[in-house]
């Protein structure tokens, strides 16, 4: 058929063979490909690693900032919650307080009023007797005046015993309607 | 047929060009086509890496970045996968060597020689390899342990553990040799063909097709398998130290 595999060494010298081991060959593949692994180590391999790396610690950086905040949210919720509760007790208190001391001084409003409406009337009881006792007073004033305008009045009409006994009838008369 | 025959000149698969030779200490140094092509791999890797590696940011803001990210992370879930989490310094040299195979076998389609369709290189990295696995051995069992690998499970074991240990290299370098020369092979056979039929009309979709198979889809297949080989050999080198 014409197709011939060159398998041995080439006739021309300017050929290798087809299935052949070339030392010179192998020397330099092996450098070209140490330097091939150098240029992939150090001009893409490290420097992807050395960015993902960065990454994983700002992520982690990132995850442990986020907990801390919601760990301090968590808390910050159980305070208020803690307080808001302690604040309805203290308000139930409070009321309580203010329920008991109003009673208290209620009853104390009333027995101030009983007690100044005690006094009151006392002080009206003492009034009222102070004026009837005035008025008696007055009274007596009124008579002896009386008494002194009849002794007058027998002292300058010179009468008898019976005009005497009449006059001090008529006296007592007009004491009893002057009374 | 034997017009078929007749039209068809001579079809020949060469080894690679030999580039330039000189002396070096009485040491003969050649340089073949393949390693001019690695230069030329070496260059393209070199920018790509460089592109790809500069200016990172810790909040990726560009497609590149996460291109970039997206290679790194998948070689070294490859390495963390295949080998475990003990072995991630492995992942450079895995990341590497996938990388230089996979464009080496690419070459092919900017019409240069692939390097990886030389044994020579190809045999390179096998040997490389198993290097690797014998230094994983020392270090995980010491001398003892690495003596005492060859006669387990039992003492019989012995010839066929030696054998394994040496066929190991030579057909890992075998498959990704011999794939990406029929790759070569089969292409070239077929533009052959085709332009000693004539038959330019078909020369647009077929090559195109088989280029895409043998190219592009052979090139990553076989990358990844050597390195997933090289993977799965060094970390099932590992041997107690009991």
């Amino acid at each position: 058929m014409g197709i011939r595999l060159l398998a041995e060494s080439a006739e021309s010298a300017t050929m290798l063979g087809l299935v052949n081991i070339n030392p010179s060959t192998i020397i330099f593949t092996l450098i070209n490909t140490l330097i091939i692994f150098l240029l992939y180590k150090f001009l893409l391999h490290n420097k992807v690693m050395e960015v993902l790396r960065k990454r994983q610690e700002k992520i982690n950086a990132d995850i442990s900032a986020a907990e801390k905040a919601k760990a301090d949210a968590e808390a910050a919720k159980a305070d208020y919650l803690e307080k808001i509760s302690g604040a309805k007790d203290e308000a139930q208190e409070i009321v309580a307080n203010a329920v008991k001391k109003a009673g208290a001084r209620e009853a104390e409003i009333i027995a101030e009023a009983e007690k100044s409406a005690a006094l009151i009337r006392e002080k009206a009881e003492e009034s009222a007797e102070l004026e009837k006792k005035r008025a008696i007073n007055e009274v007596k004033d009124q008579i002896s005046d009386i008494v002194i305008m009849a002794a007058q009045a027998v002292a300058e009409k010179e009468i008898s015993e019976k005009d005497n006994e009449e006059l001090i009838n008529s006296f007592l008369v007009n004491v009893g309607e002057e009374k | 047929m034997s017009d078929m025959m007749r039209l068809m000149d001579e079809f020949t698969v060469e080894g690679p060009l030999l580039s330039g030779k000189f002396d070096l200490f009485g040491f003969q140094v050649e340089i073949a086509e393949s390693v001019v092509v690695q230069l030329v791999v070496m260059v393209i890797l070199g920018v790509l890496f460089f592109i790809l590696g500069r200016n990172l940011k810790v909040e990726p803001t560009s497609k590149r970045q996460m291109a970039a990210e997206y290679i790194v992370g998948f070689f070294s879930g490859m390495v963390k996968d295949t080998m475990g989490e003990k072995y991630k310094n492995y992942t450079p040299y895995i990341g590497a060597l996938f990388c230089f195979s996979i464009i080496s076998s690419l070459m092919g389609l900017l019409g240069l020689r692939a390097p990886t369709a030389d044994l020579s290189v190809v045999g390179t990295w096998a040997a490389v390899t198993f290097v690797l696995t014998i230094i994983n051995k020392f270090k995980t069992g010491g001398v003892k342990g690495y003596l005492k690998s060859f006669i387990e499970p039992m003492p019989f074991m012995l010839p066929f553990n030696i054998i394994g240990d040496i066929a190991n290299p030579v057909a890992q370098a075998l498959r990704h040799f011999a794939n990406i020369l029929a790759g070569m092979v089969i292409g070239g056979l077929v533009y052959y063909a085709l332009g000693q039929f004539a038959l330019g009309l078909f020369s647009i979709g077929i090559p195109a097709v088989l280029s895409l198979y043998f190219d592009l889809f052979s090139s990553f297949i076989q990358a990844y398998i050597f390195v997933t080989l090289t993977m799965a050999y060094v970390a099932m080198a590992e041997c107690g130290d009991d």
